[in-house]
């Protein structure tokens, strides 16, 4: 199988994307398939081993005011797709997508002139060339984990004001992602209900979507063997992301006895002042803590010491974090939305509704009173996520959709 | 000097001077007397030329003005609840504003079809001024930032 991979960011370290294309292409490859990456910047770790890479130039502008762009960057604005970006990002619109899209399209033209590919894997960009790109001849499955109109009614939720609404509307391109994604051959995506999702967000039909749970490093994330604290709470997440319903945390956190601590691995104040505010609000500063962005070690070590993850969350597309607590043997307590109630077994953790205090409460006390159900649900937790979240599951369920695309594309289906 | 700060000062100097030129053109050549663009008169051209200008500048106008009314449109009917109601301090009046500015958009989108129907010189002259006008304002923009960009340290004199 030659497979393409297309994503219009590849930073291996952050970011679900360029950690989802670096590692999907190196377990493909073990796989036998033979893959090549077009993809954009901040791009990815030399895949020399495994794949090889094709950089396509984009300026990631939108969030840098004119006067603030590097010299570098502002000296290659007067080229066409960049003088596009650089006119959209200015009316608040997020043209990365389309114009990588459209790049993408034309040095995918000259590389297919020696190389030749079974299928074409986008990496959520759903762009407007995607669709002529179709008239290569191959098939195009993407992957979205969960649809934008998610993130763009969390956005709405917090905004106050016409400006504010304007900006997020404009921001998010879903015309252009519910026309794309409609004109491709398959849809993966990481949890049964996001079926529904993408058929509500963009009328996708049922069967042209397949389940792939997402992968994650099981190796890395392995419980240290440090000492557990107790009555230690840990959130790991975007405190700024108001789909994670922090807010439901604290109040929750109001509801807890004064000994039990909270730690959020995120920036607080002065880089992020969301959470910082409602902290102040509910008088908690005393029992609340921020850690900053942390290495990989750090994090591993962070899930290992505290006593419970929670995650509070109002959607998740995958619930990342849920998963790397269970692979470091921690029990989680998570709401049921989105996907989180498939990838939490309720043997590895409490799954309570969301938007409901009180039951987070009841959830966290229940697991911090009984330390014997904590164990056994961190044993738990491990064997269910190498069983189903590991990096070498995840590619092989991806290249049985390969199979089926290109089975059903030949057969003129 | 550079050959970017170059390019910055071309991009300053045209963009300044094509504004200039079509705010010469429209606001003082005539000694603003309006009335001179009213009487001209676009019947006198066949109907292919007159609608090889007017289809691409209107559908460019009608494509900002659609883009206007859909932000209007959704914020009207997005159902969103605010994740704790009591912590909402500031009134929100967003929904009867966005109202407006589907009122306006839609009638700005109806007066400029009309317009390209009965070949109003105005219907084409103030899309055409404004979508230029920001394409000069973006170069020219690009330009100053260019130019007054320190791409490197300033020196130390201590």
């Amino acid at each position: 199988m030659r497979v393409l991979i297309v994503g219009y960011r590849g930073n291996p370290y952050c970011g679900g994307q360029g950690i989802y294309i670096y590692n999907l292409s190196k377990e493909l490859a073990k796989l036998g398939a033979e893959v090549d990456v077009i993809v954009g910047p901040p791009y990815p770790d030399p895949l020399e081993g495994w794949a090889t890479v094709y950089k396509i130039e984009n300026l990631n502008i939108w969030s840098i005011k004119t006067k603030d762009i590097p010299p570098e960057k502002l000296n290659r604005i007067f080229s066409p797709w960049n003088f596009a970006d650089y006119v959209l990002t200015r009316l608040h619109m997020f043209p990365e997508m389309e114009t990588f899209s459209f790049r993408t399209f034309f040095a995918l033209k000259k590389i297919l002139k020696t190389k030749r590919y079974d299928i074409i894997h986008d990496i959520q960009s759903l762009g407007w060339a995607t669709v002529p790109m179709k008239g290569y001849g191959i098939p195009i499955v993407t992957t979205v984990h969960h649809p934008l109109t998610k993130d763009r009614e969390a956005d709405l939720m917090g905004n106050r004001g016409l400006w504010d609404k304007t900006t997020t509307v404009l921001f998010y391109p879903l015309v252009m992602q519910s026309f794309v994604i409609r004109r491709l051959d398959r849809v993966i995506t990481s949890f049964r209900e996001g079926i529904d999702e993408l058929q509500k967000a963009f009328g996708v039909k049922r069967e042209r979507v397949s389940v792939v749970y997402n992968g994650m490093d099981v190796d890395m994330f392995q419980n240290t063997g440090e000492q557990r604290e107790e009555n230690a709470l840990l959130f790991v997440g975007n405190t700024e992301d108001s789909k994670k319903g922090l807010v439901y945390l604290f109040e929750a956190m109001t509801m807890l006895p004064e000994n039990i601590t909270l730690t959020i691995v995120d920036d607080g104040p002065p880089k992020k002042m969301t959470a910082a505010d409602m902290i102040k609000k509910y008088n908690l500063g005393h029992r609340v803590k921020f850690t900053g962005k942390l290495s990989y070690d750090a994090l591993v070590s962070m899930y290992s010491r505290k006593t419970i993850l929670v995650m509070s969350s109002l959607f998740e597309g995958f619930g990342l974090p849920a998963v790397e607590a269970m692979s470091c043997k921690t029990p989680v307590v998570v709401t049921t939305s989105g996907s989180l109630k498939e990838v939490v077994s309720p043997d590895c953790g409490v799954l309570v509704p969301p938007k409901d205090p009180a039951a987070l409460k009841d959830g966290i006390l229940k697991l911090l009173g009984d330390k014997k159900l904590r164990e056994r649900m961190g044993e738990n937790g491990r064997k269910w996520a190498v069983e189903n979240f590991s990096w070498p599951v995840a590619a092989k369920n991806t290249l049985e959709v390969y199979k089926d695309v290109v089975r059903e594309y030949r057969s003129g289906k | 000097m550079p050959r970017a700060k170059i390019w910055g000062f071309l991009a300053v100097i045209l963009s300044a001077g094509l504004f200039a030129l079509s705010v010469f053109s429209f606001f003082i050549i005539n000694n603003g007397d309006f009335s001179t663009f009213s009487s001209v008169d676009l019947n006198g051209l066949n109907s292919f030329t007159y609608y090889s200008a007017a289809i691409p500048v209107a559908v460019i106008a009608l494509w900002v003005l659609a883009t206007g009314f859909w932000i209007g449109w959704v914020i009207l009917t997005i159902k969103v609840v605010p994740p704790m109601p009591e912590i909402v301090e500031k009134k929100d009046n967003s929904k009867i504003k966005a109202f407006f500015l589907c009122l306006i958009t839609a009638a700005l989108a109806a007066l400029l079809v009309y317009g390209v129907y009965i070949r109003s010189f105005w219907s084409l002259a103030v899309p055409a001024l404004v979508i230029s006008a920001v394409i000069l304002g973006a170069i020219f923009w690009v330009g100053m930032a260019i130019i007054t960009t320190r791409a490197t340290l300033p020196v130390n004199k201590k």
